[in-house]
């Protein structure tokens, strides 16, 4: 039948919807703010071309740097945290139980609280006047004052961290865990092995996947974290907890730097791809080897 | 190695109302291959559970060599079990999986070498041994399982469930013959359980006919085919398996009903049992003759008689009952030849 081989070029007609929705969706707010980045923008009817001046100043700059450095150390931080202890908590799950759908809800809680909220139940939380933790914390005889101490504010933003996101990887860790053949179990216990054993080479292979997907989300969530500590430093005390997103918001919404703010958001956005495509390589290349 | 014995074993699932196995007696000697066969339902995986100790039974004894293992915990109980899909450690080589139940129990260095060296060359797996699982074939694959669970030379008892499941039917019989050798060679007890009748008549030495009322009948699968001990039995071994009609359609005195196999049969127009033939189903020719399998619908339903297959669906025939078995509720009571 040749009308079978023939080609119909109505037929691109039909991917015109998903061409339109990514197009606007994506790619004209993205190539806006590339746009944006290679201007001088004074006002709306005064705008120069600078070519790449705003991505060399933003590299260079100081305070982008510091940002970038807190940055990073604050998702390799709550990562470090978050991973092994929501790995710790899955397997504390019990596996058919009648109890296990209420733990998972419970689990799940955090998660379904508005990001504003959580930063707001934290502020509260920790306040060293009257917040459950700031009090008891001083009661125990340790100085505590996350508005003051710029470690305090760390560990504060660290430990809501981990208290908001380590449900994720424990519920995908858990669904992990379930979908592990009963047999395997077995065969670990009749072969001798202990529990660390059973771990590291049952569980653990197997719940590859799912760590993977967990360890993307977190890195990029972590990545681009904004309202929390919005909300609850308010990325004080100083600077020491202003990440880059808050730098970012600065310079775009408070001070209406377009141009440095849009080259500051494609390098931003440039490192989170980095950092994807080498985790995400480096764990696919070692499956080849 | 070790006999092992159940005395009068039962189990019930906690919550559950009715006991899923009751009363099971077996014995099983030192280095026998012995089959469990079992429609499924019948509690072969929780008999199976029972053996490896991940189950502990509700009544009675399990005994391995004599000694009491009901409540020994299953990595103290020297079993080992081939499961129906390969179960490897897929981050290990094919040599690491095969040491691992060594290892793991502290065996000297040198005595692992040997005996995962013994194992490869008794499976002739050698050249598989630095590959990975995960590039080997289904076969191959449970080849090595069965490796690792041959590979500690104190193992009582090596549990097999279903282990060609997962292995492509072409080389089933490769894999068996091989499970068969090993067996052999090595005398280890082995228990094979499967609801297959034929990997279950052609692998082991003696065969249990398991159901959910119990173990019906334990003998070599040729007396469980030639002379079953319960209807079931004749009904479930077999392919087609037992026909049974009353006694006194065949005229005789002894039991209820008589069971006979279809090559007990022949079709002859004088014969006992008057029909019409249903279909024919020829599975070759002997002499020259079509050869194959025969059923006739009768006043006691359908009957099927293996021989020359040469009649036409809807002949007016009959066939003649050459040798019987003849049962009682259910169980044999009698068997007799009819000339």
């Amino acid at each position: 039948m040749s009308s079978y081989k023939s080609h119909d070029n109505r037929a691109w007609l039909g991917v015109l919807p998903v061409v339109l929705i990514v197009a606007f969706s994506a790619v004209i707010p993205l190539m806006t703010v590339v746009n944006y980045s290679v201007q001088d923008i004074l006002d709306f009817n005064a705008r120069f071309f600078v070519g790449l001046d705003w991505y060399r100043e933003t590299l260079h700059d100081p305070r982008f740097r510091a940002a970038f450095l807190r940055q990073a150390g604050f998702s390799l931080t709550v990562l470090f945290i978050e991973i092994p202890l929501g790995i710790a908590v899955a397997k504390g799950i019990p596996k058919a139980s009648r109890i296990t759908p209420l733990v998972l809800i419970l689990l799940a809680l955090p998660l379904l609280i508005p990001w504003n909220v959580v930063g707001t139940i934290w502020q509260i939380f920790a306040r060293p006047d009257i917040g459950l933790l700031g009090v008891s914390v001083n009661a125990l005889g340790i100085s505590y004052n996350y508005t003051a101490e710029p470690l305090h504010a760390w560990l504060t933003l660290v430990a809501m961290d981990v208290w908001h996101w380590t449900p994720l990887v424990a519920l995908l860790t858990f669904a992990g865990l379930t979908a592990i053949p009963l047999p395997y179990y077995q065969a670990a216990e009749l072969d001798g092995a202990n529990r660390w054993q059973v771990f590291r080479l049952v569980e653990l292979p197997r719940l590859r996947g799912v760590l993977i997907i967990a360890f993307l989300l977190r890195l990029m969530d972590s990545f681009m974290i904004y309202t929390e500590p919005f909300v609850l430093t308010g990325g004080g005390p100083g600077n020491a907890t202003t990440f880059l997103s808050q730098h970012l918001a600065t310079m775009a919404v408070g001070q209406f730097d377009l141009g440095p703010a849009a080259a500051f958001s494609v390098i931003y956005f440039l490192f989170i791809l980095l950092f994807c495509w080498l985790f995400y390589t480096s764990v696919v290349h070692r499956d080849d080897a | 190695m070790a006999g092992v014995t159940l005395e009068n074993i039962g189990f019930r699932y906690p919550g559950a109302s009715a006991d899923t196995l009751s009363e099971l007696n077996l014995d099983i000697a030192d280095g026998e291959a012995h089959a469990l066969l079992g429609a499924s339902g019948a509690g072969k995986t929780t008999l199976l559970n029972l053996l490896s100790g991940l189950l502990a039974p509700t009544s009675g004894r399990l005994l391995f060599d004599g000694r009491d293992v009901s409540r020994v915990p299953g990595s103290k109980r020297n079993v080992a079990q081939v499961f129906q899909f390969p179960v490897l450690y897929e981050s290990l080589s094919v040599a690491e999986n095969l040491a691992f139940p060594l290892r793991s129990r502290g065996a000297a260095r040198a005595d692992v070498a040997d005996r995962v060296g013994y194992v490869c060359d008794e499976l002739a797996i050698s050249g598989l041994r630095d590959r990975r699982p995960h590039t080997l074939s289904q076969f191959e694959k449970q080849l090595v399982a069965v490796g690792k669970a041959l590979v500690r030379s104190d193992v009582t008892l090596v549990l097999l469930d279903e282990p060609l499941t997962a292995v492509e039917p072409k080389i089933k019989w490769q894999l068996r013959q091989t499970l068969r050798k090993v067996q052999e060679d090595l005398g280890v007890t082995m228990i094979y359980v499967t609801h297959d009748q034929t990997e279950a008549l052609t692998f082991a030495d003696r065969v249990s006919i398991l159901t959910a009322g119990g173990i019906l009948q334990t003998d070599t699968p040729a007396e469980v085919y030639q002379s079953p001990t319960h209807e079931y039995v004749g009904h479930f071994v077999g392919s087609p398996g037992m026909n049974f009609v009353p006694s006194d359609a065949l005229g005789v005195a002894v039991g209820e009903r008589l069971g006979f196999r279809p090559e007990w049969a022949v079709i002859d127009a004088d014969g006992q049992l008057e029909g019409v033939v249903k279909q024919t189903r020829t599975q070759g020719t002997r002499n020259g003759d079509p050869f194959g399998v025969v059923t006739l619908t009768t006043e006691h339903g359908d009957l099927s008689v293996r021989g020359k297959a040469f009649v036409k669906v809807g002949t007016h025939t009959a066939l003649r009952v050459r040798r019987y078995v003849a049962f009682a509720g259910q169980r044999k009571v009698g068997a007799g030849e009819l000339i």
